[in-house]
């Protein structure tokens, strides 16, 4: 690559740098900035860049309000939502790319798994809540767990069966020939050896379910089931100006999340690299 | 596929870790679409249960309907503004910063950081940003001299600053999409164009662009995908509004189904806006088949 690379960067490079650093940082700055300011500061009529008097009373406000109830929702439909994703979609995918299946089912199932990825949610909003109206899943935790399979379970299909698909069969058929039984070759064989697939993919659907607001908001009634993006919203329409706290609740929402950059940035570089060779 | 005898023979174990995801799947997205496409044909009324058979009825009405034209005008506009500004930018970045500098895998975690943040807490940050009266965009202008802009609350203006925060949040994505394949471009290949001496200008357009085509090809895809579903925030920022300016087919859907207990509309609508979504994605489906 050297040769392409070695042109000079003139003085403007570092301009451009900054100029794009600005605009993708500002407005978390923001957040930052205004959920450390007191009230009145937020709703002064000339801005302030920075808290002139930085105070943590809105994250006070917040643990106050009953707010950490969510955080602790949102935790728990995340993590159970990505992990019974992960179980099924390890499971179909080792099936999928080991066994035919009558039919073409492999192939149609994996055109319907793109299918579902790539449709508005909302066409299938009613339906599903009648159906956990009768089984009493509506404004529950579990019931919430479930309908967030229909975006992570796609998707944890679609990454793990690249992964699974990618193994080396040599292990499989020595443990197979050793006298391993199925599901010894299924978890000590083939699963230690997509572990770092499995990482990635749990990552990417973590992300999806801690974002998702369409079911949480048609779904969940009573505030103490609320997820994080649910109080978010919430807070955007009824509370005009309380925006410290609103912030406040954004870092609390995007914290964990941040923590993730560094391992997407890797995973979609070496996703999205060509397959030149 | 050598020993495909002795994998029918465990057909069963095959089945069984199948089965789990497969049933899933039927009840959380196929047996719902069929529903769907069931009532798109019917006068659903929810409080009593009937249903009656329309024929076409709710296709007529909902075709002929003005707020669903201009929702599905609006997700269009929307969707493709967004895609193209997101991937132009994003292509441009990818150039700008192509190859190694000091901190570069820093400066593009930073610069992916928007895409990292939960859309309702961009929603948040950007409604503050855009408030009419307290908000930093209008206290900047009217201080410069400036009037202040109704971002949200001018019916000609809301819908592109919804399309400016897509756009902020989603660039980020376009960026890394392409710079990863523009770095896994070998160096043989533009070493042969220098020695060709292909200009800066014809490297790009010429050389780059084209290796880089499928996988642009791709991220548009992805993008209008994504943006054609376009709800949180249109929830968040506008509500459809003002009047309905900011009004997409899936927040058309969600009152009609939700707030106005239209079912049968509702329906015929989310049929209409999926055959548009299966149009979309037609290509991107014929290259996966051929793949496999």
């Amino acid at each position: 690559m050297a040769s392409y690379v070695q042109k000079k960067r003139g003085i403007l490079f570092p301009l451009a740098m900054a100029l794009v650093l600005a605009l993708s940082l500002f407005p978390i700055y923001w957040i930052l900035a205004t959920s450390l300011k007191t009230p009145v500061e937020v709703i002064s009529t000339s801005p302030t860049f920075y808290p002139h008097e930085p105070t943590l009373q809105n994250y006070a406000e917040i643990a106050k309000g009953g707010y950490l109830r969510n955080v602790a929702n949102s935790l728990v439909v995340t993590a159970a939502s990505t992990g019974a994703s992960l179980v099924l979609a390890f499971l179909a995918s080792y099936a999928l790319s080991r066994y035919r299946f009558p039919l073409g089912a492999n192939k149609a199932f994996l055109v319907w798994i793109i299918m579902a990825k790539m449709l508005p949610p909302v066409v299938l909003a009613v339906p599903i809540y009648d159906l956990f109206a009768r089984l009493r899943l509506v404004n529950s935790i579990p019931g919430l767990v479930l309908v967030y399979q229909v975006y992570t379970l796609p998707y944890c299909i679609w990454m793990l069966f690249g992964f699974v698909k990618a193994l080396p069969r040599e292990f499989e058929e020595a443990a197979d020939i050793d006298g391993a039984s199925n599901s010894q070759i299924l978890w000590r064989i083939a699963f230690p050896l997509v572990r770092t697939g499995v990482v990635a993919t749990a990552i990417f659907s973590v992300i999806v379910a801690w974002d998702e607001f369409l079911f949480a908001l048609l779904f969940v009634r009573s505030p103490d089931k609320m997820t994080l993006p649910l109080v978010v919203s919430g807070f955007i329409g009824e509370f005009e100006t309380l925006w410290g706290q609103l912030m406040a609740i954004g870092i609390l929402a995007t914290a964990p999340i941040m923590a993730f950059s560094r391992v997407v940035f890797r995973q979609m570089t070496s996703a999205y690299s060509l397959d030149l060779k | 596929m050598a020993n495909q005898g002795r994998l029918r023979g465990r057909a069963p174990f095959y089945w069984a870790i199948f089965s789990p995801a497969l049933a899933v799947m039927l009840l959380l997205t196929l047996y719902p679409m069929l529903n769907v496409l069931v009532t798109s044909f019917q006068d659903y009324n929810y409080l009593t249960e009937v249903r009656r058979w329309t024929g076409l009825g709710n296709y007529r009405d909902i075709l002929g309907d003005e707020l669903f034209q201009r929702s599905f005008l609006n997700t269009v506009v929307y969707c493709v503004g967004t895609t193209v500004v997101e991937v132009a930018l994003g292509i441009l970045l990818a150039l700008l910063f192509y190859g190694d500098f000091r901190g570069k895998s820093s400066f593009m975690i930073a610069a992916i950081l928007p895409m990292m943040l939960s859309t309702m807490v961009v929603c948040a940050v950007w409604k503050t940003l855009y408030h009419y009266d307290l908000g930093l965009f209008n206290q900047i202008l009217s201080s410069l001299g400036l009037g202040r802009v109704g971002f949200l609350i001018d019916s000609g203006k809301a819908l592109v600053s919804l399309a400016a925060v897509d756009v902020w949040q989603w660039t980020p994505f376009a960026f890394i999409v392409v710079q990863a394949g523009m770095a896994s471009i070998p160096a043989e290949i533009f070493e042969a164009s220098l020695i060709d001496g292909a200009n800066p200008r014809q490297r790009v357009l010429r050389v780059t662009l084209p290796i880089l085509r499928d996988q642009i090809l791709l991220l548009v895809l992805l993008r209008t995908i994504d943006t054609f579903k376009i709800f949180a925030k249109v929830f968040a920022l506008t509500r459809g509004g003002p009047g309905n300016a900011t009004e997409t087919t899936s927040f058309f859907i969600y009152r009609e189904a939700f707030s106005y207990f239209k079912l049968g509309r509702s329906s015929a609508a989310s049929i209409i806006t999926l055959a548009a979504v299966v149009l979309i994605s037609m290509a991107y489906m014929r290259r996966i088949l051929k793949e496999d």
